[in-house]
């Protein structure tokens, strides 16, 4: 039977090399043209530990990471069960398992619906391709020619992957697919019913949302970057280290978050396009600093990859509950955007435009991504950096004799900049209470005044600035209204049920603060059943929406906290019910679920 | 057109200081002035970032860019100020609280990357803004209004910590002796690295003369000793730690490539001999 979309997941401890398998047949996606998402999973240790990831290949346009496995390669069933809940199978998918692994008691709740199948993984590295490392390579070499997995585009992948480490280390990675592609003739050949079918197109890139974050502040203009190490966000640091330096940048690892941020700020002071990233606890640490920024009136722009928290929480796995914390967090009234990507391209997007708002509107932008994607690999068509368009600051005529004011209250509540090396323009910028001339005062007139004008700029940038996204049908029964990585499956639900027939739609704002109030105001009331949609198990997206006077009464939710993500599959029945006017429960945990929960530490 | 010297009133900005009468920040005000006049720096040439406290509102008092930011972040603010804007002469200045006990963690960062950059420390023993507590370089057994019955907490001593840290450039000075401490603003901005001065300014309304009396009677110019070497760590550290006299001078002089010099290297090795785009970067994306 031909597939055109068909997902695959494999779990195994370190050494077994399931994540740089699946970087391969990312990269392989990528050549074809195949639309690819990717995510990856790991324990707790630091080397030689489990590891998972799941690719989601299709011929079309795709959202989400999808639902259920169609395929799984288990190297050990212990090492599967942590994963158990990421790896859910369909009913029928094939699984293909290590033929030592001795285990009984299979930890898959629907195993007897499931197409078990013994190979001699480790026996075909070690015996017939000489490496037990290349384990992995055998894999692919056996899922491309079972499944019809792009077997030479895997080859092209590895060549480059390997090209320099020299020929041999190529030849002897193509050897084991070979062995792969060998063993499936040998044993019964491909797959009846599940063959994947796709024709070469124009490749794709292939990268996760933190190197495209990156890649936006770079093409934004960015030229100093401080951060500190923190999980799920330092892919960030690690590819700016690498690119920036190429464009005359600098990056500070800073030593800690708040030393961080503030040079960030002090870079801003003098002119360049600044940066940091971090995760919700380096949020909270960052927080006196944006309120710095904030009444500095400088511009920088904060990048928060959410994981699941308080506190260290599970720092690799997502929620979106740093929401509050990014829009009421700091102290003081004090004017900021906080603006969410929704995707790896998004990331793109949204970081240019972070920088944009920054700079004109001179205060700080939260990014609030997350892990989901933040840390996954997905195909993308190149970005058109063309459209980027970030104007400089704009500096102030200054004549002699002239008094600079540099917080001048103007109608639109942006003042003009200047910045170290500009004659005419020195100003004490501060972050105490000031007069439009930078004069420290703690008047209540000065502070009011001064107050209103800071908080004109949103009214300005609410006005100025739309960036939402509409999904599905105009007269929805259900509108969804969702944020950041829940995008993926509410789209691929929303448009699955329009072609079934049920009218619905998502409302997606890009800008999280200040809300876009009319277009969701006008999303809302065009909604006969309205469903708030978020990974966080207090509902702070609801609740911000509810304090802004933007629901109805008879709002309903669909919700949990963060450390597994939604599938589209659920986000359907979820909307179905919300079309009934019924609120949707999140399905009881799975046997493997269960099992992995003995497993923990 | 003649050039003509500037003064150092050219980089007062002319704002009455909030500062007690008697206040040792006085000295250290006009100290800078006449520093950045003996440098003949140009006004906009020149950023001084502060924290919080009694001192760190100098920053107001002068005509050139200032940064009046928040408690303990003077350096790493001055620190994302001189590395991504070199041509700028950059100044950190703070009290004993900001940059020793709020700020304590970012001074060995700056001092181990040598960033060019001058910190100046109006070290009072005193948190003086929030009227009068207990800070790190009070002395032990000393009162304070949150140590009614004596300090308990040993002082840090800040030469030793700058010693300890690798600063290129460690000097102490003080406002009783403006001469003295301008050529030590002086001698630091014209080190190549990072510098500090710890300048004893004392706090007349919280300390009352003892500050004056104990730095009249316990200096001790120590260029002035015969086998003086500011090159030498060991007597560096003799008179950082002795207990006789309170050591006036540069301690300690060595310099070393700073952290943007390193970083210049940095960029050459990422640059490999060519101009970058950002097409060719996005092409690293590619499968």
């Amino acid at each position: 039977m031909e597939c055109h979309d068909i997902t695959v997941g494999m779990a195994g401890s370190g050494g077994d090399g399931v994540v740089s398998a699946g970087d391969i047949l990312a990269a392989s996606a990528a050549a074809e043209g195949i639309n690819c998402i990717m995510l990856k999973s790991f324990g707790p240790q630091i080397r030689g530990g489990e590891s998972s990831c799941r690719l989601r290949l299709s011929t079309k346009q795709i959202y989400s990471q999808g639902d259920l496995i169609d395929v799984l390669v288990v190297y050990n069933w212990p090492d599967f069960a942590r994963f158990g809940a990421e790896l859910e199978v369909r009913d029928g998918a094939y699984v293909l398992v290590e033929e030592k692994d001795k285990t009984e008691d299979v930890p898959l709740s629907n195993a007897s619906r499931c197409k078990l199948i013994k190979i001699p993984f480790e026996k075909l590295a070690t015996e017939d391709a000489g490496n037990p490392k290349a384990k992995n390579m055998v894999t692919l070499g056996i899922l491309g020619a079972m499944f019809g997995l792009p077997t030479e585009g895997i080859k092209r992948a590895i060549e480059r992957k390997f090209k320099r480490k020299g020929e041999a280390v190529v030849a002897a990675n193509h050897k084991a697919i070979d062995i792969g592609i060998d063993y499936v003739k040998a044993h019964g050949g491909p797959a009846a019913d599940l063959h994947f079918v796709f024709s070469p197109a124009k490749s794709y890139m292939a990268l996760t949302g933190n190197e495209a974050t990156a890649f936006g502040a770079l093409a934004a203009g960015c030229r100093f970057f401080a951060s500190y190490p923190i999980t799920p966000a330092t892919e960030i640091m690690e590819w700016l280290s690498r690119e920036l330096p190429k464009f005359g940048g600098t990056v500070l690892q800073a030593e800690d978050e708040i030393s961080a941020i503030n040079s960030v700020v002090g870079a801003s002071f003098g002119g360049v396009r600044s940066m940091t990233a971090t995760s919700g606890p380096g949020m909270s640490l960052k927080m006196e600093a944006m309120g710095l920024a904030a009444m500095a009136e400088l511009p920088i722009v904060i990048v928060d990859v959410q994981r699941g928290g308080p506190s260290t929480g599970i720092p690799t796995k997502t929620e979106q509950a740093d929401l509050m914390q990014a829009v009421y967090g700091m102290h003081g009234d004090a004017p900021h955007a906080v603006l969410a990507p929704s995707d790896v391209e998004d990331c793109f997007e949204v970081a240019w435009r972070a920088f944009k708002i920054a700079e004109e509107y001179q205060m700080p932008v939260i990014i609030l991504s997350d892990q989901l994607i933040g840390q996954r690999k997905e195909t993308v068509t190149p970005f058109d950096v063309s459209k980027v368009n970030v104007p400089g600051r704009i500096a102030p005529k200054l004549k002699e004799g002239d008094k600079f004011l540099r917080y001048e209250d103007t109608k639109s509540g942006v003042s003009p900049i200047t910045w170290p090396g500009m004659k005419g323009g020195e100003y004490l910028a501060s972050g105490i209470e000031h007069t439009e001339e930078g004069t420290p005062s703690s008047q209540h007139e000065t502070h009011e005044r001064m107050s209103e004008k800071r908080a004109r700029k949103l009214d300005t940038l609410a006005s100025e600035y739309k960036f939402i996204r509409r999904y599905g049908s105009e007269k929805p029964v259900v509108g969804v209204l969702g944020w950041g990585s829940s995008k993926g499956a509410i789209r691929e639900a929303v448009e699955r049920l329009n072609q079934t027939g049920l009218a619905v739609a998502a409302l997606i704002p890009e800008i999280i603060y200040p809300l876009q109030t009319p277009e969701i105001k006008k999303f809302v009331s065009s909604c006969k059943h309205l469903l708030v949609v978020e990974l966080s198990h207090s509902g702070q997206f609801e609740h911000y929406l509810a304090a802004n006077a933007l629901l109805p009464a008879d709002v309903l939710h669909y919700r949990f906290s963060g450390g597994r993500v939604f599938t589209s599959k659920e986000m359907e029945m979820a909307i179905r019910a919300a079309a009934e006017g019924v609120a949707y429960e999140p399905k009881a945990p799975t046997e493997a679920r269960k099992m992995m929960g003995k497993d923990e530490e | 057109m003649t050039e003509t010297k500037p003064t150092p009133k050219e980089y007062l900005s002319g704002l009455k200081p909030i500062w007690c009468p008697g206040c040792g920040d006085f000295a250290v005000l006009n100290a800078v002035a006449k520093a950045l006049a003996t440098m003949e720096l140009p006004r906009e040439k020149v950023a001084v970032v502060s924290g919080i406290g009694c001192s760190s509102r100098l920053p107001g008092y002068l005509s050139t860019y200032g940064f009046n930011s928040i408690h303990g972040r003077a350096l790493p603010i001055a620190a994302g100020l001189k590395l991504s804007r070199p041509d700028i002469t950059v100044m950190a200045v703070g009290g004993d609280g900001d940059i020793f006990s709020i700020g304590g963690n970012h001074l060995p960062h700056v001092a181990r990357r040598n960033i060019d950059l001058t910190c100046v420390v109006m070290d009072n023993s005193i948190y003086g803004l929030t009227k009068g507590q207990v800070s790190p370089t009070t002395p032990l057994g000393e009162k304070t209004i949150t140590t009614g019955y004596g300090s308990i907490d040993d002082p840090i001593q800040p030469l030793k910590l700058l010693l300890s840290y690798e600063a290129s450039f460690v000097a102490q000075s003080t406002s009783l002796d403006m001469n003295h401490l301008v050529s030590m603003i002086v001698a630091a901005m014209k080190h190549k690295g990072f510098s500090f001065v710890n300048v004893r300014s004392p706090c007349v309304t919280y300390r009352g003369k003892d500050q004056y009396d104990t730095i009249r009677q316990r200096s001790k110019y120590i260029d002035k000793e015969p086998d003086y070497d500011p090159t030498d760590m060991r007597k560096a550290w003799h008179h950082a730690i002795t207990p006789e006299y309170i050591s006036l001078g540069v301690l300690y002089q060595k310099p070393r490539d700073t952290y943007d010099e390193r970083q210049g290297r940095v960029r050459e090795a990422a640059k490999a001999g060519r101009e970058w785009s950002i097409s060719d970067v996005m092409k690293g994306f590619m499968p």
